[in-house]
Parts: C-alpha cells; structure tokens; sequence
C-alpha cells in the first residue's frame, strides 16, 4: 500500500497554490461578492493545461490520470469553490460522456477544442419538474430527415450561460422511459437554443446557472451521443465520474475552512489567551482536521479505483457523501470558532458555509448517494 | 546561440517549519522542500534567454543524494538537461562549500553564462554566486534585475539595482550573474511541462568525480526560533506621549 502521491502530483499540487496565489485568491471575494463570472481565470486553466487533464493527448487533453485531476479540482477549491466547479463542469459532465461515449469525429470536433479550453463545456440534465428522478423529464427529440428537433426546458444548468457545448438530454421515445432517453452534442449556437435566467444563487455564486429552453432547436443527426435509448445510462455513468470531482471540491472547501480556523484561533486573544489554547476550540479543530483527512483518503482512493479501472460508482458516492457532509458541517463549525465576524457577509468563511451546501445537492443528492452505496451492499 | 547553466537550491519551505513555543527548537518532522524562490528567477531567466536567442539551458544543483525530487521541479520550468551534483553529505552546507564544489563541476562544463539567485531562501547569504565565479575565473555582476545578451559582440549587458541608482556593467562572456526578482516572473510549469520532466536527462555527478577537499569552515552551535513578544502599549499621539515611546524603545534595545 502507497499514500505517497507521484512527484508529479505533487509538483501538480504546488503548481495549482501557487497559479491560486496569484490569480484565483485575489479576485474570490469579487467572484462571491459580485457573483462574477472569472472568464480570465478560465483562459489561464486553459494555458496551464488544466482543462483536459484526464483526457488523451490526441484528443487535447494533458494525458494525465484522475487523481491528478482531483487535485488541481481540490486545490481550486479551497481559494475559490466557483473556479473549481466551473472546471468540475466542464471536465467531468460535459468532456467525459463525449470522450466515453462520442465516435471519432464528434471527439475530434467538440472533445479537442473542450480540453485546450478553447471552449467551456456544460450538461443539460435537469428540467424544472426532474430532478432526482432524472427519467422523468418533458424534454423531447425527433428526427426530421437529417435534423433532430428538440424541444423542452432544462433548469440549473451549470457553465450554459458560457458553454461553447452543451450535453442535453431528451426523451426520442416517451413511451421507453428512461430507455427512451438519448443524448445529444447542441452547439450554443444551434438554432433554437436559447439560454435563460440566471439563477441568483446562495453559494458558488460566480458559477452561472441558467435554464436552457430549445424551441424547435435543430442539430444535425450526427451529434447523437451514443445510440438512441442510451441517454439515461450515459448521464448516470457520466455522475458517477462527477461524484469524485464534487467530493474534491466539497474537500477543498473543508479544507480551507480548517486552514482559516487554525489561523484565526491563534490570532484571536479572549481572556488574556489566543482562543486556540482553549480546549473548546482545540477539539473543534481536531474533529475538521480528522474529518478532512479522511474525506482526502476517500476522494482519493475513488480517484485511483477510477485510474486504475476498477469499479468505483460506490467509492465515487461514498467520497461524494462523506467529503460534502464534512465541508457543510465544518464550516458551519468554522463561523462557530470565527464568532461574530465569521458571520459578516464577505468574510471568507461566510462565503464557504455558503458555497458548501451545494455540495450535498447536486449531481446527485447525498439520498441518491445513500441509495447509490445501499444499492450495492444489498445486490 | 546561448549556453546557459542557471544555479538552484532545494530549500525549506519556510512556511512549514514550526517552532516549540518552550525551548524555541525549530521543528522539521513535517516540512516540504522547494526551489529555492530567487532561483526560480535565474531558471526562468536562462529560459526566457534561450526562447530569445536559442541555445541551451542546463540546471544545476548541489544536494544530498535523497533531494532527487528537485530534478523534476527544476526540469519542468524549461531548462532542457539537469545536472545532479549529489553524495550523502550534502546536507547543511556552507556557501563556500557548495561554490566550490560547483566550480568542481563547472569547471569541466561547456557554457557561456551561469546564472545564479541573489541569495537563497533559508541562508541568504549571496554569497554562492561571486564566490562561484571567482573560483571559476570569470567575471561577476550581482544584484541584476535586467539581462540583454548581444550575440554579435559575445557579451551580456547587465542592470544591476544598487542602493543609489541602476548601473549598466557590460560584461565579456564567460559571466555569471546573480539575479533579483523583479528581473522576470517565474511561469507557472503546464501540465504537460510537468509530465514531461521525467523524459529530459539528467547527469548524475558524485563526490567521487569531483576534484578537490570540500571542508566546513563554521561551526553551528545552535539554532533557536526568534521570538516576537507583543507587550500592548498604547500611546497618544502628544509631544509627552511620542517622548514615552522613545523611551520605551531605549528601554528594550530596539533603538539606541
């Protein structure tokens, strides 16, 4: 058994600290303030050759294994939960089902451009009456001659407002259910295709969430992902990757609320004492430190079962699970150690009580989780 | 066409050493190592020379033979070959030492220029450089915070910061120079840098190799954490009260 990291991951590790000392720290707090879009930030993932990391030189990406992903997603995290989902996003929802799934021309025309970064990527899954029961959704394609023509609203959709692609997924036969659902690649530019309101949201507010309506929005047949009726499989498996990066991110947040209590619990004096020296906050800080390390092993040894091409959707959800309850309940803690000014807007914990809850939400709710990990202790 | 050797230390990372509050004995058990941050600025200087002027960049360290995981550092910000002068005992060196054994290895090297950081991150004494080139023979600039190289007359043109104003000094090469950091700002290696570090070469040059005795010539008895002690005055800011505060930094020693 080996806990030590590759010299290169490690080399990876202090690139990512120091690219977030020197562009991502500065403007997190106008990225969470203004909910500002960090499209700058983006450009340099893109020149650091972060935007493609898991994936194949061929197709663009850097060649590089997951775990090393999840570090760069972990390490983007703790200066700016916003840059670290946008790139959770566009790496793990809409590059990956492309790259499992796309034939050889749809990679070489939409996978390559997506991880140099020349364009973002976003995945369409979610419509205003679906959410966990993802099968049920409205959203409907039909082909006519060499054209599909979808119609339908999808909600909360992460990066469309900015998305060069879209992965949208829509039902080709309702009478299948979720075997009637299919997968399809919609330029932004596809006719049709409108982006709606943003979404005014509690945390990751940078990141732009919108609802995507197609009206009649036309595509030509090819940018079928996969074959008909295999949409629903393709988004579930395409999750299962997401969870790992969700956990990387919720751990980055965990961990930068450990990094800002540890610090201010030695600054802060009361009672003629920094507040560090008082047991109280002692075993706060031991159980965050605790539960972050053990939230890292899991994000990790997901990362590696994927790496190593084992089965790993319920390690991905136990990560997942385990890493975004750590994240919510210690920088719930980290306001507690921080008193007062932990709870004025701004204060960098404040923003990372925020941006922790979505954590436990999306790309599967940590029920689905449950029922994800419980699935597999009872086949 | 340009050789350049750039000079690197593998050092501490400051950030994670921590010190016993009681006895103020440092505390190693967890600290990661870097570059040291001012050669970074010498790497990142070959390199930009060589993108200019084409040539060659070769990186060279003095280490304990453990410090392999520098190569891979130092390889991913652009330099094409590394040279790892490296034995068991190369821990703790002196600036003296580590010149003199980089002149060992120098010495038998092909180059035009060496650049060297100002002065290291953990000892900063600046004294690597010049006492480097004076071993080697060749001419020095230290405090350069701007390189030009002008190939039809084989020679670098250096700015060096000074306390009173910039001096220009031309200089013949061979040279070596010591740089600052607001000479350039180090890039950020890519992905794909960092993956292909472990595909450059790397020579391997030990003790045995090098000519010469590479003898201490301090003694450390002893290195103790500084201590800041906050005493929570307040003053006013009347003629009594500024009159106090001068006294009171009498008192402590801080000023005399």
């Amino acid at each position: 058994m080996n806990f030590q990291l590759t010299e290169e991951q490690q080399l990876v590790r202090a690139s990512v600290r120091e690219f977030c000392e020197k562009y991502v720290d500065p403007i997190a707090q106008k990225v969470d303030q203004e909910a500002y879009f960090p499209m700058e930030t983006v450009k340099r993932l893109a020149e650091q050759e972060w935007t493609g990391i898991p994936y194949p030189v061929e197709y663009g990406g850097a060649g590089s294994d997951y775990l090393t992903y999840i570090i760069v997603l972990e390490e983007l995290s703790r200066a700016c939960a916003t840059t670290g989902f946008t790139l959770e996003c566009h790496t793990s929802l809409a590059s990956f089902p492309i790259f499992k799934y796309g034939t050889e021309e749809q990679k070489k025309k939409w996978l390559v451009p997506l991880c140099k970064g020349e364009i973002l990527g976003s995945f369409a899954l979610t419509e205003p009456g679906a959410g966990t029961d993802a099968a049920s959704g409205q959203s409907t394609a039909v082909l006519d001659g060499d054209e599909y023509v979808l119609n339908g609203t999808k909600m909360f959709i992460s990066n469309a407002p900015v998305a060069g692609v879209l992965v949208i997924f829509a039902s080709t036969d309702r009478s299948k259910g979720a075997r009637g659902i299919s997968a399809f690649i919609v330029p932004a530019d596809a006719p049709g295709l409108q982006i709606g309101k943003h979404l005014n949201k509690m945390g990751i507010r940078g990141s732009l969430t919108a609802e995507v309506i197609m009206k009649d929005c036309r595509i030509p047949k090819e940018n079928l992902l996969g074959k008909e009726g295999e949409g629903f499989k393709i988004a579930m498996s395409t999750l299962d990757g997401g969870r790992i990066g969700i956990a990387a991110q919720a751990l980055g947040i965990a961990q930068a609320a450990l990094d800002e209590s540890v610090a201010y619990s030695k600054e802060r004096v009361q009672f003629g004492k920094p507040i560090s020296s008082f047991q109280a906050i002692q075993w706060m800080l031991a159980n965050m430190a605790t539960d972050v390390e053990a939230a890292r092993f899991l994000t990790y040894y997901a990362a590696w079962c994927y790496d190593q091409g084992r089965p790993y959707s319920k390690e991905a959800a136990m990560a997942r699970l385990f890493a975004s309850e750590c994240a919510a309940r210690h920088t719930n803690r980290a306001i507690q150690i921080h008193g007062g000014i932990g709870y004025i807007k701004g204060h960098k914990v404040e923003q990372l009580y925020r941006d922790a809850k979505i954590t436990e939400i999306y790309e599967g709710t940590n029920e689905v989780m449950r029922m994800v990990i419980s699935g597999s202790l009872l086949r | 066409m340009l050789n350049t050797i750039a000079c690197f230390k593998w050092v501490m990372d400051e950030a994670d050493i921590k010190s016993d509050p009681k006895t103020r004995q440092l505390i190693y058990e967890r600290v990661g190592y870097k570059i040291s941050d001012y050669d970074r600025n010498a790497i990142e200087e070959a390199v930009r020379l060589q993108e200019e002027h084409g040539g060659s960049v070769v990186a060279v360290t003095v280490a304990p033979s453990g410090a392999r995981q520098c190569l891979k550092d130092a390889l991913s910000r652009g330099p094409g070959k590394a040279c790892f002068i490296n034995d068991p005992t190369f821990t703790g060196l002196e600036p003296g030492q580590t010149a003199s054994i980089l002149a060992a290895a120098i010495s038998k090297m092909e180059y035009d220029l060496i650049i060297c950081g100002e002065g290291s991150s953990d000892l900063y004494a600046q004294q690597v450089g010049p006492a480097l080139a004076e071993k080697l023979g060749i001419p020095c600039a230290t405090y350069v915070n701007k390189l030009t190289y002008v190939a039809e007359e084989n020679k670098i043109v250096a700015e060096r910061k000074l306390d009173d104003g910039i001096e220009a000094v031309s200089i013949q090469l061979p040279a070596l120079v010591t740089v600052l950091p607001e000479i350039n700002t180090p890039r950020i290696p890519s992905l794909k840098q960092v993956l292909g570090a472990a595909k450059k070469p790397v020579e391997d040059i030990g003790l045995d190799s090098l000519a010469g005795t590479f003898s201490p010539c301090l003694k450390t008895t002893g290195v103790l954490a500084a201590v800041m002690e906050r005493r929570r005055l307040r003053y006013g800011t009347g003629e009594e009260d500024i009159r106090k505060v001068v006294e009171a930094l009498l008192r402590e020693g801080v000023i005399a």
